[in-house]
Protein backbone atom coordinates (compact mmCIF):
# COMPACT_ATOMS: atom_id res chain seq x y z
CA UNK A 1 0.00 0.00 0.00
CA UNK A 2 2.63 2.30 0.94
CA UNK A 3 5.00 2.42 -2.31
CA UNK A 4 7.71 4.60 -1.86
CA UNK A 5 6.87 6.19 -5.32
CA UNK A 6 4.01 8.15 -3.50
CA UNK A 7 3.78 11.35 -2.16
CA UNK A 8 3.55 10.86 1.57
CA UNK A 9 0.27 11.95 2.55
CA UNK A 10 -2.44 10.67 5.57
CA UNK A 11 -6.20 10.40 5.39
CA UNK A 12 -7.24 11.53 8.31
CA UNK A 13 -11.36 10.36 9.10
CA UNK A 14 -12.81 11.51 12.01
CA UNK A 15 -16.18 11.19 12.84
CA UNK A 16 -18.83 14.44 14.09
CA UNK A 17 -20.93 12.27 16.47
CA UNK A 18 -23.83 15.27 16.70
CA UNK A 19 -24.38 12.73 19.78
CA UNK A 20 -22.21 14.04 22.25
CA UNK A 21 -19.24 16.91 23.14
CA UNK A 22 -16.78 13.89 21.87
CA UNK A 23 -18.14 14.04 18.76
CA UNK A 24 -17.68 18.09 18.33
CA UNK A 25 -14.03 17.39 19.77
CA UNK A 26 -13.26 14.89 17.22
CA UNK A 27 -13.91 17.25 14.38
CA UNK A 28 -12.51 20.16 15.95
CA UNK A 29 -9.21 18.45 16.81
CA UNK A 30 -8.83 16.90 13.09
CA UNK A 31 -9.88 20.43 11.62
CA UNK A 32 -6.49 21.53 13.71
CA UNK A 33 -4.33 19.12 12.27
CA UNK A 34 -5.42 19.71 8.98
CA UNK A 35 -4.96 24.11 8.91
CA UNK A 36 -2.21 24.35 11.47
CA UNK A 37 -0.03 21.15 12.62
CA UNK A 38 0.23 19.30 9.81
CA UNK A 39 -1.34 20.73 6.69
CA UNK A 40 1.13 19.31 4.06
CA UNK A 41 1.24 15.63 5.24
CA UNK A 42 -2.68 15.12 5.92
CA UNK A 43 -5.73 15.28 3.84
CA UNK A 44 -9.00 14.60 5.07
CA UNK A 45 -11.43 12.17 4.49
CA UNK A 46 -15.11 13.23 4.72
CA UNK A 47 -16.68 10.17 6.52
CA UNK A 48 -20.41 11.35 5.37
CA UNK A 49 -19.29 11.40 1.61
CA UNK A 50 -16.72 8.02 2.31
CA UNK A 51 -20.30 6.21 3.45
CA UNK A 52 -21.96 6.82 0.57
CA UNK A 53 -19.78 6.12 -1.71
CA UNK A 54 -17.40 9.02 -2.42
CA UNK A 55 -14.72 7.03 -4.84
CA UNK A 56 -11.93 9.38 -4.50
CA UNK A 57 -12.30 9.03 -0.57
CA UNK A 58 -12.65 5.50 -0.42
CA UNK A 59 -9.71 4.85 -2.99
CA UNK A 60 -7.18 7.57 -1.02
CA UNK A 61 -8.64 5.88 1.93
CA UNK A 62 -7.30 2.19 0.32
CA UNK A 63 -4.18 3.40 -1.06
CA UNK A 64 -2.77 5.51 1.35
CA UNK A 65 -2.26 5.15 5.44
CA UNK A 66 -5.53 6.62 7.41
CA UNK A 67 -5.70 7.50 11.15
CA UNK A 68 -9.28 7.23 12.49
CA UNK A 69 -10.50 9.31 15.16
CA UNK A 70 -14.22 8.44 16.53
CA UNK A 71 -16.01 10.36 19.65
CA UNK A 72 -16.74 7.13 21.68
CA UNK A 73 -16.50 3.33 21.32
CA UNK A 74 -19.08 2.54 19.14
CA UNK A 75 -15.79 3.87 16.66
CA UNK A 76 -17.95 4.15 13.36
CA UNK A 77 -15.35 5.77 11.57
CA UNK A 78 -12.64 3.05 11.81
CA UNK A 79 -15.71 0.46 11.21
CA UNK A 80 -16.22 1.94 8.08
CA UNK A 81 -13.04 2.76 7.12
CA UNK A 82 -12.12 -1.19 7.70
CA UNK A 83 -15.25 -2.01 5.47
CA UNK A 84 -15.08 -0.06 2.97
CA UNK A 85 -11.15 0.53 2.32
CA UNK A 86 -8.44 -0.77 4.75
CA UNK A 87 -7.64 -1.46 8.29
CA UNK A 88 -6.44 2.03 9.24
CA UNK A 89 -2.89 2.72 10.48
CA UNK A 90 -3.92 4.27 13.94
CA UNK A 91 -7.53 4.53 15.53
CA UNK A 92 -7.76 7.11 18.08
CA UNK A 93 -11.17 6.91 20.65
CA UNK A 94 -11.66 10.51 22.45
CA UNK A 95 -13.64 9.41 24.89
CA UNK A 96 -10.46 6.75 25.63
CA UNK A 97 -8.62 9.80 26.12
CA UNK A 98 -10.69 12.11 28.36
CA UNK A 99 -11.02 9.25 30.62
CA UNK A 100 -7.03 8.35 30.76
CA UNK A 101 -6.33 12.58 31.01
CA UNK A 102 -9.24 12.78 34.24
CA UNK A 103 -11.20 15.76 32.14
CA UNK A 104 -13.97 17.37 33.75
CA UNK A 105 -17.61 17.19 32.28
CA UNK A 106 -16.87 18.56 29.07
CA UNK A 107 -20.29 20.40 28.63
CA UNK A 108 -21.79 21.61 24.64
CA UNK A 109 -21.71 19.59 22.27
CA UNK A 110 -22.94 21.99 19.92
CA UNK A 111 -20.06 25.30 21.29
CA UNK A 112 -17.18 23.66 23.09
CA UNK A 113 -16.46 25.80 26.37
CA UNK A 114 -12.99 26.23 27.35
CA UNK A 115 -12.30 22.63 29.09
CA UNK A 116 -13.46 21.48 26.14
CA UNK A 117 -11.30 23.53 23.71
CA UNK A 118 -8.14 22.61 25.35
CA UNK A 119 -9.26 19.11 25.11
CA UNK A 120 -9.56 19.15 20.98
CA UNK A 121 -6.13 21.01 21.15
CA UNK A 122 -4.70 18.05 23.16
CA UNK A 123 -6.39 15.75 20.88
CA UNK A 124 -4.81 17.45 18.05
CA UNK A 125 -1.85 17.15 19.23
CA UNK A 126 -1.84 13.09 19.79
CA UNK A 127 -3.24 12.72 16.34
CA UNK A 128 0.06 15.26 14.91
CA UNK A 129 2.22 12.78 17.12
CA UNK A 130 0.43 9.65 15.12
CA UNK A 131 0.49 11.37 11.57
CA UNK A 132 4.50 11.52 12.41
CA UNK A 133 4.74 7.96 13.73
CA UNK A 134 2.85 6.38 10.47
CA UNK A 135 5.07 8.79 7.80
CA UNK A 136 8.17 7.57 10.22
CA UNK A 137 6.86 3.50 9.71
CA UNK A 138 6.70 4.81 5.68
CA UNK A 139 9.92 3.61 4.50
CA UNK B 1 -7.31 5.54 -25.43
CA UNK B 2 -8.68 7.95 -22.93
CA UNK B 3 -10.51 10.84 -23.58
CA UNK B 4 -8.40 12.33 -20.44
CA UNK B 5 -5.07 13.56 -18.98
CA UNK B 6 -5.41 12.30 -15.14
CA UNK B 7 -3.48 13.09 -12.22
CA UNK B 8 -4.29 12.59 -8.30
CA UNK B 9 -3.56 15.44 -6.46
CA UNK B 10 -4.08 14.72 -2.26
CA UNK B 11 -6.80 12.52 -2.91
CA UNK B 12 -8.50 14.67 -5.80
CA UNK B 13 -8.38 13.07 -9.11
CA UNK B 14 -8.24 16.61 -11.83
CA UNK B 15 -8.91 15.24 -15.32
CA UNK B 16 -7.55 17.68 -18.50
CA UNK B 17 -9.77 16.59 -21.70
CA UNK B 18 -7.92 15.82 -24.63
CA UNK B 19 -8.84 17.80 -27.78
CA UNK B 20 -9.60 21.05 -26.31
CA UNK B 21 -7.77 23.83 -26.17
CA UNK B 22 -7.00 25.60 -22.81
CA UNK B 23 -6.67 29.27 -21.76
CA UNK B 24 -3.70 29.58 -18.81
CA UNK B 25 -6.83 30.92 -16.94
CA UNK B 26 -8.14 27.57 -16.52
CA UNK B 27 -10.92 27.49 -19.19
CA UNK B 28 -11.20 24.88 -21.82
CA UNK B 29 -12.48 25.85 -25.28
CA UNK B 30 -13.94 23.03 -27.68
CA UNK B 31 -14.22 24.04 -31.71
CA UNK B 32 -17.55 22.67 -32.70
CA UNK B 33 -18.17 23.25 -36.17
CA UNK B 34 -16.62 26.87 -36.67
CA UNK B 35 -18.05 28.01 -32.90
CA UNK B 36 -16.57 27.32 -29.96
CA UNK B 37 -18.49 26.02 -26.74
CA UNK B 38 -16.63 27.48 -23.40
CA UNK B 39 -16.29 25.92 -20.02
CA UNK B 40 -14.42 25.44 -16.40
CA UNK B 41 -11.52 23.11 -16.24
CA UNK B 42 -12.17 20.50 -13.88
CA UNK B 43 -9.37 21.99 -12.00
CA UNK B 44 -10.96 25.63 -12.08
CA UNK B 45 -13.69 24.02 -10.57
CA UNK B 46 -12.24 22.17 -7.81
CA UNK B 47 -9.86 24.66 -6.26
CA UNK B 48 -13.44 27.66 -6.50
CA UNK B 49 -15.59 25.02 -4.27
CA UNK B 50 -19.64 24.45 -4.65
CA UNK B 51 -20.99 27.06 -7.49
CA UNK B 52 -24.06 28.87 -6.27
CA UNK B 53 -23.97 31.64 -8.91
CA UNK B 54 -23.05 31.24 -12.61
CA UNK B 55 -23.21 34.85 -14.59
CA UNK B 56 -22.34 35.13 -18.04
CA UNK B 57 -22.99 38.07 -20.45
CA UNK B 58 -26.34 36.97 -22.72
CA UNK B 59 -26.44 35.88 -25.85
CA UNK B 60 -26.33 38.64 -28.50
CA UNK B 61 -23.37 40.11 -26.52
CA UNK B 62 -20.20 40.71 -28.34
CA UNK B 63 -17.20 39.66 -26.31
CA UNK B 64 -13.56 39.93 -26.58
CA UNK B 65 -10.59 37.84 -26.01
CA UNK B 66 -8.92 38.80 -22.59
CA UNK B 67 -11.98 40.29 -21.27
CA UNK B 68 -14.54 39.73 -18.95
CA UNK B 69 -17.24 37.42 -19.95
CA UNK B 70 -18.72 36.18 -16.58
CA UNK B 71 -18.31 35.22 -13.27
CA UNK B 72 -18.52 31.65 -11.18
CA UNK B 73 -19.10 32.74 -7.44
CA UNK B 74 -19.04 29.76 -4.28
CA UNK B 75 -19.59 30.74 -0.86
CA UNK B 76 -15.52 31.21 -0.75
CA UNK B 77 -14.86 33.11 -3.97
CA UNK B 78 -15.63 34.76 -7.02
CA UNK B 79 -13.48 33.99 -9.93
CA UNK B 80 -14.05 36.38 -12.99
CA UNK B 81 -14.21 34.85 -16.79
CA UNK B 82 -11.99 36.07 -19.47
CA UNK B 83 -13.12 34.83 -23.12
CA UNK B 84 -10.42 33.18 -24.91
CA UNK B 85 -11.75 34.29 -28.26
CA UNK B 86 -13.67 37.57 -29.42
CA UNK B 87 -16.90 37.21 -31.57
CA UNK B 88 -20.34 37.15 -30.15
CA UNK B 89 -22.07 34.85 -27.66
CA UNK B 90 -24.66 32.75 -29.79
CA UNK B 91 -26.06 30.49 -26.26
CA UNK B 92 -25.79 30.48 -22.70
CA UNK B 93 -26.50 27.49 -20.76
CA UNK B 94 -30.19 28.22 -19.39
CA UNK B 95 -29.65 24.72 -17.35
CA UNK B 96 -26.85 26.21 -15.22
CA UNK B 97 -29.74 28.95 -13.56
CA UNK B 98 -31.29 26.44 -11.19
CA UNK B 99 -28.53 23.62 -11.33
CA UNK B 100 -25.04 25.79 -10.94
CA UNK B 101 -23.64 22.58 -9.22
CA UNK B 102 -23.35 20.83 -12.84
CA UNK B 103 -20.18 23.43 -13.35
CA UNK B 104 -18.78 21.04 -10.51
CA UNK B 105 -20.53 17.48 -11.08
CA UNK B 106 -19.67 17.67 -15.18
CA UNK B 107 -17.36 20.78 -15.78
CA UNK B 108 -16.59 18.84 -19.49
CA UNK B 109 -20.11 18.00 -20.37
CA UNK B 110 -23.61 19.53 -19.59
CA UNK B 111 -21.50 22.33 -17.14
CA UNK B 112 -20.60 24.26 -20.19
CA UNK B 113 -21.26 27.76 -20.11
CA UNK B 114 -21.51 29.24 -23.32
CA UNK B 115 -20.97 29.02 -27.33
CA UNK B 116 -19.57 31.71 -29.02
CA UNK B 117 -19.36 32.57 -33.01
CA UNK B 118 -15.86 33.81 -32.77
CA UNK B 119 -14.90 36.42 -35.35
CA UNK B 120 -10.81 35.40 -35.95
CA UNK B 121 -10.76 32.08 -35.08
CA UNK B 122 -7.11 31.23 -36.11
CA UNK B 123 -5.32 33.98 -34.57
CA UNK B 124 -7.42 33.35 -31.06
CA UNK B 125 -6.48 29.97 -30.96
CA UNK B 126 -2.79 30.74 -31.34
CA UNK B 127 -3.04 32.46 -28.08
CA UNK B 128 -4.49 29.43 -26.45
CA UNK B 129 -2.84 25.91 -25.08
CA UNK B 130 -3.21 22.95 -26.65
CA UNK B 131 -4.55 19.96 -23.69
CA UNK B 132 -0.60 18.78 -23.10
CA UNK B 133 0.41 21.62 -22.41
CA UNK B 134 -2.25 22.64 -20.42
CA UNK B 135 -2.07 19.43 -18.19
CA UNK B 136 2.02 20.48 -17.68
CA UNK B 137 0.87 24.25 -16.33
CA UNK B 138 -1.95 22.75 -14.09
CA UNK B 139 0.75 20.36 -12.87
CA UNK B 140 3.30 23.02 -12.11
CA UNK B 141 0.22 25.34 -10.25
CA UNK B 142 -1.03 22.26 -8.17
CA UNK B 143 2.69 22.18 -7.33
CA UNK B 144 2.90 25.87 -6.11
CA UNK B 145 -0.12 27.45 -5.67
CA UNK B 146 -2.18 24.92 -3.05
CA UNK B 147 -2.27 23.69 0.38
CA UNK B 148 -5.54 22.61 0.51
CA UNK B 149 -8.27 21.81 -2.00
CA UNK B 150 -11.69 21.99 -0.71
CA UNK B 151 -12.92 18.55 -0.16
CA UNK B 152 -15.85 17.35 -2.24
CA UNK C 1 -32.08 5.68 21.94
CA UNK C 2 -35.99 4.95 22.16
CA UNK C 3 -38.14 5.23 19.87
CA UNK C 4 -40.20 7.95 20.47
CA UNK C 5 -43.32 7.79 17.61
CA UNK C 6 -43.90 12.00 17.94
CA UNK C 7 -40.57 12.92 17.36
CA UNK C 8 -39.22 13.62 13.55
CA UNK C 9 -35.37 12.77 13.29
CA UNK C 10 -33.14 15.67 11.74
CA UNK C 11 -29.81 13.64 10.56
CA UNK C 12 -27.16 16.30 9.22
CA UNK C 13 -24.12 15.60 6.54
CA UNK C 14 -21.81 17.30 9.07
CA UNK C 15 -19.44 16.89 5.97
CA UNK C 16 -16.07 18.38 7.15
CA UNK C 17 -14.39 19.62 4.32
CA UNK C 18 -16.49 22.50 3.78
CA UNK C 19 -18.39 25.51 5.47
CA UNK C 20 -21.84 23.82 4.58
CA UNK C 21 -21.04 20.85 6.34
CA UNK C 22 -20.47 22.56 9.63
CA UNK C 23 -23.37 24.40 8.89
CA UNK C 24 -25.77 21.43 8.53
CA UNK C 25 -24.50 20.54 11.73
CA UNK C 26 -25.71 23.60 13.59
CA UNK C 27 -28.70 23.95 11.73
CA UNK C 28 -29.77 20.57 13.49
CA UNK C 29 -28.65 21.48 17.16
CA UNK C 30 -30.07 24.49 15.75
CA UNK C 31 -33.47 22.38 15.44
CA UNK C 32 -33.32 19.87 18.22
CA UNK C 33 -31.87 21.81 21.17
CA UNK C 34 -33.55 25.04 20.44
CA UNK C 35 -36.33 25.68 17.92
CA UNK C 36 -37.58 22.21 18.09
CA UNK C 37 -36.26 20.64 20.94
CA UNK C 38 -40.10 18.83 22.06
CA UNK C 39 -40.61 17.28 18.68
CA UNK C 40 -37.09 16.45 17.23
CA UNK C 41 -33.71 14.66 17.64
CA UNK C 42 -31.13 13.98 15.64
CA UNK C 43 -28.10 11.28 15.48
CA UNK C 44 -24.73 10.05 13.94
CA UNK C 45 -25.44 9.25 10.38
CA UNK C 46 -22.35 6.99 10.88
CA UNK C 47 -24.39 5.12 12.72
CA UNK C 48 -26.95 3.93 10.43
CA UNK C 49 -23.98 2.80 7.80
CA UNK C 50 -22.36 0.85 10.49
CA UNK C 51 -25.54 -1.01 11.29
CA UNK C 52 -26.43 0.39 15.15
CA UNK C 53 -29.46 -1.52 15.59
CA UNK C 54 -31.32 1.24 17.34
CA UNK C 55 -30.36 3.68 15.00
CA UNK C 56 -31.96 2.21 11.87
CA UNK C 57 -34.96 1.17 14.14
CA UNK C 58 -35.25 5.04 14.51
CA UNK C 59 -35.12 6.27 10.94
CA UNK C 60 -37.40 3.17 9.99
CA UNK C 61 -40.12 4.10 12.78
CA UNK C 62 -39.91 8.04 12.78
CA UNK C 63 -40.35 10.77 9.92
CA UNK C 64 -37.12 12.28 9.33
CA UNK C 65 -35.36 15.21 7.64
CA UNK C 66 -31.85 15.30 6.38
CA UNK C 67 -29.79 18.54 6.61
CA UNK C 68 -27.06 18.51 3.50
CA UNK C 69 -23.87 21.07 3.23
CA UNK C 70 -23.87 20.38 -0.95
CA UNK C 71 -25.48 19.01 -4.02
CA UNK C 72 -23.82 15.74 -2.84
CA UNK C 73 -26.32 15.30 -0.52
CA UNK C 74 -24.64 12.64 1.57
CA UNK C 75 -26.81 12.64 4.27
CA UNK C 76 -30.45 12.14 2.14
CA UNK C 77 -28.29 8.86 -0.03
CA UNK C 78 -27.41 8.05 3.29
CA UNK C 79 -30.92 7.40 5.12
CA UNK C 80 -32.40 6.68 2.16
CA UNK C 81 -29.76 3.08 1.52
CA UNK C 82 -30.83 2.55 5.57
CA UNK C 83 -34.15 2.45 4.84
CA UNK C 84 -35.26 5.72 6.78
CA UNK C 85 -38.45 7.40 6.33
CA UNK C 86 -37.48 10.30 4.46
CA UNK C 87 -39.75 13.30 4.38
CA UNK C 88 -37.74 16.43 4.16
CA UNK C 89 -34.20 16.86 2.68
CA UNK C 90 -32.80 20.45 2.93
CA UNK C 91 -29.39 21.65 1.55
CA UNK C 92 -27.32 24.44 2.67
CA UNK C 93 -26.19 25.41 -0.64
CA UNK C 94 -30.29 26.38 -1.79
CA UNK C 95 -30.92 28.71 1.11
CA UNK C 96 -27.50 30.02 0.50
CA UNK C 97 -28.52 31.20 -2.89
CA UNK C 98 -30.90 33.26 -1.44
CA UNK C 99 -28.64 34.85 0.92
CA UNK C 100 -26.00 35.80 -1.11
CA UNK C 101 -24.24 38.64 0.85
CA UNK C 102 -23.44 35.96 3.83
CA UNK C 103 -19.62 34.96 3.62
CA UNK C 104 -18.89 31.91 4.61
CA UNK C 105 -15.33 31.19 5.03
CA UNK C 106 -14.88 29.76 8.03
CA UNK C 107 -15.28 25.54 8.28
CA UNK C 108 -13.75 24.88 11.84
CA UNK C 109 -16.03 27.54 13.92
CA UNK C 110 -18.64 29.47 12.42
CA UNK C 111 -18.38 33.10 12.19
CA UNK C 112 -21.31 35.31 12.66
CA UNK C 113 -22.51 34.69 9.35
CA UNK C 114 -22.15 31.32 9.44
CA UNK C 115 -24.25 31.39 12.28
CA UNK C 116 -27.41 33.49 10.39
CA UNK C 117 -27.06 30.96 7.37
CA UNK C 118 -27.47 27.86 10.09
CA UNK C 119 -30.73 29.97 11.84
CA UNK C 120 -32.23 30.63 8.02
CA UNK C 121 -31.93 27.24 6.97
CA UNK C 122 -33.00 25.88 10.43
CA UNK C 123 -36.33 27.62 10.53
CA UNK C 124 -37.48 26.59 7.79
CA UNK C 125 -37.02 22.91 9.01
CA UNK C 126 -38.63 23.99 12.35
CA UNK C 127 -42.07 24.75 9.56
CA UNK C 128 -41.60 21.34 7.97
CA UNK C 129 -41.25 19.46 11.09
CA UNK C 130 -44.77 21.36 12.19
CA UNK C 131 -46.20 20.35 8.81
CA UNK C 132 -45.13 16.74 9.20
CA UNK C 133 -46.44 16.29 12.86
CA UNK C 134 -49.87 17.93 12.10
CA UNK C 135 -50.15 14.81 9.34
CA UNK C 136 -49.94 12.64 11.80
Amino acid sequence: MMAESQEKKVGIVSCSGEGCVEGTISRVATRLVLEKLRPNETVTICLPLFLAGGKEEREFARDYPTITVDGCNKMCAKVATERYSAKPASSIIITALTRDWGCPKLGSRRKLNDEALAVAGKVAGRIAEEVDEVLKRWV
Amino acid sequence: MSEHFRTTFDKFELRVRKGCYYTRDDLWVSVENGKVRIGVSDYLQKTSGDVAFVEVAKPGSKVEQGKEFGTIESAKTTVALFSPVSGKIDEANGKLDRKPELVNSDPFGEGWLVVITPLNLDDDLRLLVNSEDYYKLMLQKLQSEHGKLESR
Amino acid sequence: MKASPKKVIVIPCSGIGKAFGSISRDVTFEVTENLRKETTQTLCLALLVSGDQESLQLVRDNKCITVDGCPLQCAEKNVKYAGGKLAGSFRVVDVYRENRHLKLRSVTFLDADGQKMALAVAERIGKRVDELLRDE
